[in-house]
């Protein structure tokens, strides 16, 4: 089982002050083996902070991003998955399925994750996955009123992905599990599979089960349980 | 003791009257041992018997009188013949005539004085004895007994602390007190030591208490010091400022009363002498005589009695140091001066009369910062040689 | 000195402590075993004597303090068989007459006192009604030895000996059995005795030797301290009377002793053993000691830990200052006093008091802030009486007066606090550059972790000078260049903090972005990159909040126009710093922004600020990659807006065709104009009423033009590429219903790139390109065989 945590647009120090100090608490150094990051980091020290909760970082560039080391797009492979790293500030129009879907398709990967809107998403598209974790700071965006800080965390199993959406709604962080838009029946011969399961190892999951709303305690019966 | 007849002997005993209740007490013989006799008071009667056995039964002693003397008498060892009675009494026991069985005499010498303290020291013998003479024709039956004489003394009226102020200039400067200037032979000596300055490293410092017998006169005196008791009572080197305590508890020494000149032919005189000791061996040292007597055997009595009774404190009869013994400063100067005849390695501590008159007021200021005349301390013999008492 | 027989091999001062160690404890041994024998046969007489040659071995002056140690452990262990024996004998009735007195002939001191002690501790414990008077004596005849070493150990002695017997009633129901005031004299009086050996040692030997005698000194001062824990142990002392009793007699010795290291360690002694609340009834005269110790003295430490024990007392349950008792007036006065009064001590200690002094009022009087600043003001006052000017980084001063003011913004959390210390920014201009920033980084931080605000213009004006040494250059500082990472940290900090300049009150909110400006414009060129951004996003946050704020607003518009105006200046100066890629993003986002926001003259607004991008992007990037990038942008970011008038958008529109055009490179130019073609189809403008332009004929010029610009490329593999890139464009528009885009281009397309990627060599690049057209093939394929979902035709696609 590997943990990866994917977050992005952090915009410190331009757009925000500091990463949410909820969300720090809940990244315990040591427990996510991977971190894709859709860009927008702008400072080193953010880049540093997140070389603190693991060694392997990915990072794609944000337009503010200043360093230039960054690429425009990466791929990284976890498990049996090729994961496709993009901003998304040059992919236009800016968040459109099907511009990405072009990103997705040159890169030839089976999840693409991309940033820039500040608004968390995550769905199928054309049998491939779609992910952005949304703006970690919940960085102001001028298309976007009211952004809630998230990030996301993929568990990855060789050929199972499950992934959770972190919010930071009000003081309370809210995990929601990613639900799939198509039945397992209907995807007989995809890699992907969206199991129903939770990460049992990740460190946040226990402090915040009890904010989970009813509706998704319902629906994740089974997850609560193992919480 | 030895006596001999001719033949016909007889042996002679002497025996006191009630001496299963007579005290006894020791005292060193002409050959050095102790030994053991009967103890006797100024004024006490001496009474008893002399009974006198003839060797062969039957037999028959002729004399020419039977007497018995009380005697007290001073022998020098250097002048062996001449021995001076201060005291001698005679009772006649039988006129000239024959014995021819044992027979008893009672005898009594009524009140007898005794005026001084037997005493056996290195030159001179102070004794008492009884002595039976069976007077004969050639040679008389002698037979002595030996008596112990203690003379009692009550409390002196008269008992000044000695305080003292001494000093070598710009080097060591103390002052000492004893709390009596006359302490009976259980007594304790209760004191202390003052130091005004101290500019040596003294390594301890204790007291002796030395016995100086006199004898002769004139030309022909003879002293002989013998130090009784040695008695560490410091150790370290104080500062200025210190107040070491001095108790000596005398009940266990070998002493007897002071004795001023005994029938114009000696004189036994006691001294403490304070000695410090400083790290290159050097000693400094001063002497004070005191004067011992001996109390009264009824005031003793109770002070022994206390402590078994168990209620008393186990120091009754041992003074504390008194935590506040008064200070040295109205001290009055001290009377006598002892001319000295100090052994080679040693120096006395002078007396330092001028400083405690002229500036006792000064005294709790720095007595260090005296300006004192220079060259004192360099005049002051410098002694290496003497080792430490063991 | 050591007698060492010549013919003996040399022995280093350790092993020859060791032997003469062993020998002495080996005498200790035999004497010790003779004398049990003795006592088991009921010789006292003669255990005594055994005792007494045992204790002998302790008349030595060869044993360093440690070995001494030993020896005395060793020795004064075997003695407690004697006094067994002899509380034995007492209890059975048996008692020795005289025995006090008969101990007493012993010729040595040392052995007589030990022997003394012994034989008194078994008259106490079987006989109460002397112990007042044995007590006094015991401890009097000790004056005996003056020898520091043998006589610390022998009061020592008769401390340990004491320990459970000291009286310790108010009131004796005998009066020889004493009272607590008979053992309160008795401690002191052998304390005093202690204290007294204890410094001599100092005096003694060579002066070459004083570290090592100062190193024994050391060890042995347990030995001293331990009368004071005697005393506190008593448990009749109460307040009053250790106030009355005991206090007065220890200060006495320890200022009179006039020793530092006996002073230091005493001091902190009595702090240590005596209970906090009777320190607290003892203050002045405790302090008023401090300042009569000797020069060497570290009277800081003192206090120091006198005030961190009240201040930790204070603060326990059971403690509480007593309302009556001022203690930070009396410290105050008293710190105060003893600073007077030392002149000696340093400045580093003067400071250190004081930060004492915070502790202590921010303990015991968390809501006094005026305390705190009582404490700053007299450190402001010192300083100004000392003609002090600056305070070296790194100096001790400086250390300590960084702790003094730290300690407050550590405690309050809120630098708003901070800003109520009146004296708190006058002390900040002792410090010199370095230390002014490093203190001006802590509050920073400090804000950023508490997530405290500053919601007034008049407190961000107030703390922008405080930390005024991170906003711009100052006078003293060095003109060596700063570790770029540092300052880009440090930077970084403040860029957050801006975000902490924050009022709920919109218009209060304009003032402070206004007064910060003020104080950021001043930072130079290499500051503003990181303090304006900030800024310019916080104005624009602004303009948002008014614009929600339009029905409560009358003058929301306006404001928003200035609020505009203060970006474009603030951006400008960005420009003017020679800076160029962002300006441009902070132009593209205002002009999103003013996009949204509908005041008037926004349109006008908004097309400054993208033509202003615009100059930007033709005047200062140069750089073939970065103007891809930056085209890139404007052309995504005028997709989004729709706030244009066709006037506008139609230039704009072109503007982007042409510059993508003019880019250097050929595959940068295909990649551009390609981009460029949603601007024809999904941009939006007034004219189409915020509906996307769906100018299919354009979109399709573009790509058109991009495949004439393919092939031009002389690279097969990027040509290739470019190809299936187009492909995807024209797939992507041709789905969305461009019906410009035929079906036969597609094929044409699909075509030629079947026919020339054989032709590629073999590669991980070529590999990529046969993924992405298969990819792009299986996408089309999956299109075609969902029919249902398609409103697009793909009939005669050929794949």
């Amino acid at each position: 089982m590997v943990l990866v945590l994917v977050l992005g647009d952090l915009h410190i120090p331009h757009r925000c002050s500091s990463f949410p100090a909820k969300f720090r608490k809940l990244l315990v150094p040591g427990r996510i083996q991977h971190i894709l990051c859709t860009g927008n980091l702008c400072t080193k020290e953010s880049f540093d902070y997140l070389k603190t909760l693991a060694s392997d970082v990915h990072i794609v560039r944000g337009d503010f991003d200043e360093n230039l080391v960054y690429p425009e797009q990466k791929v990284v492979t976890v498990g049996q998955f090729r994961i496709g790293l993009c901003h998304g500030h040059q992919v236009v129009p800016w968040g459109d399925p099907e511009a990405l879907a072009l990103v997705q398709r040159q890169l030839d990967v089976d999840i693409l994750i991309s940033g820039h809107t500040h608004k968390f998403e995550a769905y199928e598209h054309g049998n491939k996955f779609y992910i952005n974790p949304g703006s970690a700071t919940g960085a102001y965006h001028p298309l976007e009123n009211n952004v809630i800080p998230s990030f996301m965390l993929m568990d990855i199993k060789s050929s199972t992905v499950m992934t959770y959406v972190y919010q930071l709604q009000g003081e309370e962080v809210k995990v929601e599990p990613i639900v799939p838009h198509l039945s397992e029946a209907q995807l007989p011969d995809l890699r992907i599979r969206f199991a129903h399961n939770r990460p049992a190892a990740f460190p946040g999951l226990r402090s915040v089960k009890n904010k989970l709303d009813t509706a998704v305690r319902n629906h994740f019966s089974l997850i609560i349980k193992f919480l | 003791m030895s006596f001999f007849g001719f033949g016909q002997g007889a042996e002679v005993e002497i025996v006191l009257d009630n001496v299963d209740n007579r005290r006894t007490a020791d005292v060193k013989g002409e050959d050095g041992k102790k030994e053991k006799h009967y103890l006797f008071y100024d004024g006490e009667s001496v009474a008893g018997k002399v009974n006198i056995a003839l060797k062969k039964a039957g037999g028959r002693l002729e004399h020419q009188g039977i007497k018995i003397e009380f005697i007290g008498q001073i022998e020098l060892y250097y002048d062996r013949g001449n021995h001076h009675e201060f005291t001698s009494l005679l009772k006649e026991l039988a006129p000239q005539g024959e014995l021819s069985h044992s027979i008893t005499f009672p005898f009594e010498f009524l009140n007898v004085e005794k005026p001084y303290e037997s005493y056996s020291g290195s030159n001179v013998r102070l004794r008492y004895f009884l002595r039976v003479t069976i007077v004969r024709w050639l040679s008389d039956v002698v037979k002595e007994l030996e008596l112990v004489v203690h003379t009692l003394s009550s409390y002196p009226e008269l008992n000044n602390s000695i305080k003292m102020e001494v000093g070598i200039e710009d080097c060591l400067h103390i002052e000492f007190e004893y709390n009596k200037s006359r302490y009976h032979l259980k007594d304790v000596i209760v004191g202390k030591i003052y130091f005004l300055l101290v500019r040596i490293k003294i390594k301890h410092m204790e007291i002796a208490i030395i016995k100086r017998e006199t004898t002769g006169s004139g030309p022909n005196t003879f002293t002989e010091n013998e130090t009784i008791a040695k008695y560490e009572i410091m150790d370290g080197a104080p500062v200025r400022g210190e107040s070491i305590p001095i108790r000596v508890f005398l009940a266990g020494y070998d002493l007897a009363p002071s004795m001023k000149d005994i029938n114009k032919k000696f004189s036994v005189r006691y001294y403490l002498n304070l000695v410090l000791m400083d790290e290159e061996d050097r000693r400094y040292f001063k002497q004070q005589e005191i004067t011992l007597w001996r109390k009264g055997e009824t005031s003793r009595r109770t002070l022994q009695q206390q402590p078994a009774s168990g209620t008393t404190s186990p120091m009754a009869g041992a003074p504390l140091a008194n935590p506040t013994l008064p200070t040295f400063r109205s001290a009055p100067p001290p009377v006598e001066r002892e001319a000295q005849d100090a052994p080679e390695h040693e120096q006395e501590i002078d007396d330092d009369d001028d400083r405690v008159r002229g500036q006792s007021a000064a005294r709790a200021s720095a007595p260090d910062a005296t300006p004192s005349p220079p060259g004192r301390r360099a005049d002051a013999p410098r002694r290496t040689a003497l080792s430490p008492p063991p | 000195m050591v007698n060492s027989n010549p013919t003996s091999p040399q022995l280093s001062p350790v092993d020859e402590q060791e032997k003469l160690l062993d020998t002495a404890l080996g005498v200790v041994k035999v004497q010790a075993l003779e004398m049990k024998r003795c006592l088991d046969r009921s010789k006292l007489m003669d255990g005594l004597k055994h005792a007494s040659t045992m204790l002998g071995e302790l008349r030595t002056s060869l044993l360093s303090p440690k070995s001494y140690y030993e020896l005395y452990m060793a020795t004064t262990d075997e003695l407690r068989y004697l006094e067994q024996y002899l509380l034995d004998e007492f209890q059975r009735g048996r008692k020795v007459t005289d025995l006090y007195e008969l101990v007493q002939y012993a010729g040595n001191i040392v052995p007589r006192l030990y022997l003394l002690i012994t034989v008194g501790l078994v008259y106490i414990k079987t006989n109460d009604s002397i112990k007042k008077n044995l007590l006094k004596d015991m401890v009097e005849m000790c004056r005996g030895v003056q020898h520091p070493l043998r006589g610390l150990f022998l009061r020592n002695y008769l401390l340990q000996c004491t320990r459970n017997i000291l009286p310790d009633t108010v009131e004796a129901e005998d009066e020889n059995e004493g009272t607590v005031k008979d053992s309160i004299e008795f401690v002191q009086s052998n304390f005093a005795e202690m204290n007294k050996l204890w410094v001599r040692m100092q005096h003694q030997g060579h002066s070459r030797e004083k570290e090592k005698r100062e190193r024994e000194r050391e060890e042995l001062r347990l030995l001293v301290g331990t009368n004071l824990v005697r005393l506190s142990q008593l448990e009749s002392i109460n307040v009053e009377r250790y106030k009355r009793l005991v206090l007065p007699g220890i200060l006495e010795q320890v200022v009179s002793c006039r020793d530092a290291i006996a002073q230091e360690y005493l001091m902190e002694c009595i702090i240590q053993v005596f209970p906090d609340d009777f320190h607290l009834q003892t203050l002045h005269s405790f302090l008023k000691a401090c300042a009569e110790l000797q020069p060497g003295v570290n009277v800081k430490n003192i206090i120091i830990a006198l005030i961190d024990r009240l201040a930790l007392y204070s603060q326990r349950a059971d403690g509480g200052i007593p309302a009556e008792i001022r203690l930070f007036d009396v410290f105050s006065e008293q710190i105060a006093q003893v600073i007077e009064a030392r002149q000696d001590i340093p400045t580093e200690d003067i400071v250190a008091l004081q930060v004492s002094l915070i502790n202590l009022s921010l303990k015991c009087y968390p809501d006094r802030v005026d305390y705190v600043d009582k404490v700053l003001e007299t450190t402001v006052d010192i300083f100004k009486k000392m003609e002090l000017q600056r305070v070296q980084y790194n100096s001790a001063v400086s250390r300590e007066l960084s702790k003094l003011m730290k300690i407050p913004i550590d405690n309050y959390n809120n630098i708003m606090t901070v800003l109520q210390l009146d004296h708190f920014a006058p002390l900040i201009e002792y410090f010199d550059f370095y230390g002014r920033k490093d203190l001006s980084a802590y509050l920073v931080t400090n804000a950023l972790e508490n997530e405290t605000l500053i919601p007034t213009q008049e407190q961000t004006d107030t703390l922008l000078t405080m930390i005024d040494s991170m906003i711009q250059d100052q006078s003293d500082q060095p003109a060596s260049e700063e570790d770029p990472d540092d300052f880009a940290e440090e930077q970084g900090l403040l860029g957050r903090f801006i975000h902490h300049l924050k009022s709920n009150v919109p218009d209060q909110q304009y003032l402070i972005l206004t007064a910060a400006r003020n104080h950021f414009s001043l930072g130079g060129a290499k500051r503003i990159k990181y303090t304006l951004p900030p800024l310019v996003f916080q104005a624009y946050q602004l303009a948002y909040q008014y614009n929600t704020l339009r029905e409560e607003d009358p003058k929301w518009d306006k404001k928003c126009q200035k609020i505009f105006q203060f970006c474009h200046q603030t951006i400008n100066a960005l420009t003017k710093a020679e800076l160029a890629e962002l300006p441009l993003r902070l132009f593209l986002q205002g002009a999103v922004a003013a996009g949204c926001i509908e005041f008037e003259n926004h349109e006008t607004v908004a097309y400054e600020f993208m033509s202003q991008a615009f100059s930007l992007y033709e005047d200062e990037i140069s750089d073939s990659k970065a103007q891809l990038c930056a085209i890139t942008l404007i052309i995504a970011t005028i997709e989004q807006m729709s706030c244009f008038e066709e006037e506008n958008h139609a230039p704009l529109r072109t503007q982007c065709a042409l510059a993508a055009s003019k880019l250097l490179k050929k595959p940068d130019q295909c990649r551009g104009v390609s981009v460029c073609s949603h601007l024809f189809w999904s941009g939006k403008s007034r004219a189409s009423n915020g509906e996307p332009l769906r100018d299919g004929k354009k979109v399709v010029e573009c790509l058109n033009k991009g495949s004439r610009i393919t092939n031009q490329c002389m690279e097969l593999s990027v040509k290739v590429q470019l190809f299936v890139e187009l492909l995807n464009y024209y797939v992507y528009f041709f789905e969305k219903g461009n019906e410009q885009v035929s079906v036969q281009t597609l094929n044409q397309l699909v075509a030629k790139i079947k026919e020339e990627l054989p032709n590629l060599e073999a590669s991980e690049e070529t590999e990529q390109i046969n993924k992405h057209f298969t990819n792009t093939l299986a996408h089309l394929r999956a299109r075609m065989s969902a029919p249902d979902v398609n409103t697009v035709n793909f009939e005669g696609l050929v794949i």
